[in-house]
């Protein structure tokens, strides 16, 4: 008998509660969800890339343990494991470099396991830059992002390095991903690598899209996140 | 001057007087003589031919054995808080003095003779009791020194002691297990989780069943002690040197304590009571580092590591260190000791940084696309 008007009843407040909450707009409930923590492997050795966990599979090439510009470990996502018949373990790993967002495997052996909680997103359409720790939102940054000429590549990356520029162009600091220019072969004697940066000596206003394809960033956002972001951390760069 | 009456009135005076004397005279022979145990009192477990352990016992006191040579267990995770004599000088000198105690406690004047009952559920006043046969403590035995510090308590046991599982001794109106002498004829045997106070002096053979608990000394003379995960405790004695007068002040603090927290020193040194905790704060981001706190009750001390690494001991409370946020993952242990019989604990707290207190960027060069 009285069913309908307590169905009702909770309706209402759920109704209410739902009104009441989305206007408060808390980062964490804003931001779509992401995994808490991201697992890494640290190279200990230089490691031939397979196209399958297995010895005889196609090599598809070869990964430094060192990254070339500040010689860190190297330090990629993991995506999944496997262990053959024999006994080997081999890691799935996200690679650095073109093409874009390529992945093989590797011997787990002479790696060492890490993770990481931060992740970063960045949404090419409104060009901001998520920081995700825990899966929370921690902080949104303005961005500088690539002009339609010269794109920022879209895809799943990760922060290969981060360098201490200090005052030259793009400083103070900047996080070198593993993309690359999809237009770009070359640029400045490099690859083409698409990094997160600052604004020391370039133009352009934070929010546009007048770069040649890397996330310029301001000198407060860039250090805040030189300081905390480390190799290995998960980009995914959305239009 | 001697008239029949003044003799009559003399005979009087002399036979009351007689008589008071024996009213006093008689209490006086009830108590029990003291028994020393001299060289005997540092140890909790002294045994004759081997003493045995299984198990996470603790011993708070010396151990020792002689003429024997053997003592099987006790390395961790057992405790020996005090020193081990092995069939040395100082053993051989205290197996001599409990040769000399048992037989002074064997020879006391009797106070009682409790052949053929139970220890069990009774009020016992300071004296000498006697079994002529075996004698079985089975639930509580309460010795009431009515206030009197050095009151004495001998038990002299023709053959075996026996006590059931979590069968007690408990002390009354400020009584001292030191002051308390079990003197065994044979063997004795400590059922599981039987609180046990006093010195129990065997002839031969004492075993302690799983849990069990001593206030006081196993001290056998010519046979083994054999622990399993048992807590002992040598409550302090000073009284026994001091003929009743000289040690008066230890147990006069000791009774102190019955009067205020009910237990003494020894009982709540004998207790399993300490507890520790430890957390971290703050606990969601860990760019500086964070702080790691023990917190419990009955902490001595806590002894903290990194990865292996001894970076503090505190002794002091509040029980906190600074761990810095390192690469990578890393074990913070926290080692807990405690102030009463509570097993030492190591406490866990796994970490693992976040990138942020990996980065000092390195310099490198700017040739990104810009």
């Amino acid at each position: 008998m009285s069913h309908p008007v307590r169905v009702s009843a909770l309706a209402v407040v759920l109704l209410a509660a739902t009104a009441a909450c989305v206007p408060v707009g808390s980062a964490h409930a804003a931001g779509p969800r992401v995994a808490p923590s991201q697992r890494l492997v640290v190279l200990l050795h230089d490691h031939v890339v397979r196209a399958r966990p297995n010895r005889t599979a196609q090599r598809i090439e070869w990964v430094g343990a060192w990254r070339p510009l500040t010689g860190v470990r190297t330090v990629l996502p993991v995506l999944g494991r496997a262990r053959t018949r024999g006994g080997q373990s081999w890691v799935h790993v996200r690679l650095p470099g073109r093409p874009n967002g390529h992945e093989g495997w590797i011997r787990a052996y002479r790696t060492k396991r890490t993770s990481t909680e931060w992740r970063l997103v960045l949404t090419l359409s409104n060009r901001r830059v998520t920081v995700y720790h825990h899966g929370r939102v921690m902080r949104r940054f303005p961005a500088v992002v690539g002009t339609p000429s010269t794109p920022t590549p879209t895809g799943r990356f990760f922060i290969e390095e981060a360098l201490d520029l200090s005052s030259q162009v793009g400083g103070p600091f900047a996080l070198a991903t593993s993309a690359r220019s999809e237009v770009l072969q070359e640029f400045e004697g490099g690859p083409g690598q698409i990094a997160l940066h600052g604004t020391n000596g370039l133009s352009g206003a934070l929010g546009s899209a007048s770069s040649h394809g890397c996330v310029r960033l301001g000198t407060g956002a860039i250090t805040w996140l030189a300081h905390r972001i480390g190799s290995g951390v998960p980009l995914t760069i959305k239009s | 001057m001697s008239s029949p009456t003044h003799l009559k009135r003399a005979r009087r005076a002399a036979a009351a007087i007689s008589v008071v004397f024996a009213f006093v005279a008689i209490p006086a022979a009830a108590q029990a003589a003291p028994v020393d145990l001299a060289t005997v009192a540092p140890f909790v477990v002294l045994g004759g031919q081997e003493v045995t352990n299984t198990g996470p016992s603790v011993l708070n006191g010396a151990l020792g054995v002689a003429p024997g040579t053997s003592l099987t267990g006790f390395g961790l995770p057992a405790v020996v808080n005090g020193a081990t004599h092995n069939n040395d000088g100082v053993a051989n000198q205290a197996q001599s003095d409990l040769t000399t105690a048992y037989n002074v406690a064997a020879g006391q004047a009797l106070t009682q003779d409790l052949s053929g009952t139970n220890l069990g559920n009774r009020t016992l006043t300071a004296g000498a009791y006697r079994y002529t046969s075996s004698a079985q403590l089975t639930g509580a035995l309460t010795l009431d020194a009515a206030g009197d510090p050095n009151a004495q308590f001998v038990f002299m046991i023709s053959s075996a002691l026996t006590t059931a599982s979590a069968s007690s001794v408990v002390m009354l109106n400020g009584a001292n297990p030191c002051n308390v002498y079990w003197q065994v004829g044979s063997s004795a045997t400590l059922g599981s989780t039987t609180a046990f106070q006093g010195n129990l002096m065997a002839l031969s053979d004492i075993s302690l069943n799983n849990g069990a608990t001593v206030i006081g000394r196993m001290l056998a003379r010519n046979g083994t002690v054999s622990l399993i995960n048992n807590v002992l405790t040598a409550s302090s004695c000073d009284t026994g040197d001091g003929g009743g007068g000289g040690g008066g002040a230890d147990s006069g603090d000791d009774s102190g304590g019955n009067g205020t927290g009910g237990l003494t020193r020894a009982q709540r040194l004998a207790r399993r009571n300490g507890t520790a905790t430890v957390r971290r704060t703050p606990r969601e981001t860990c760019t500086e580092g964070f702080r790691a706190r023990v917190r419990g009750h009955l902490i001595e001390r806590v002894v903290f590591r990194l990865d292996g690494k001894r970076i503090s001991s505190q002794a002091k409370s509040p029980f906190r260190v600074l761990i810095r946020a390192l690469p990578g993952r890393h074990n913070v242990t926290a080692r807990v000791t405690f102030r009463d019989a509570t097993r030492a604990k190591t406490l866990r707290l796994r970490y693992r940084a976040c990138a942020a207190a990996v980065l000092q960027p390195r310099r490198g060069p700017s040739q990104f696309t810009g």
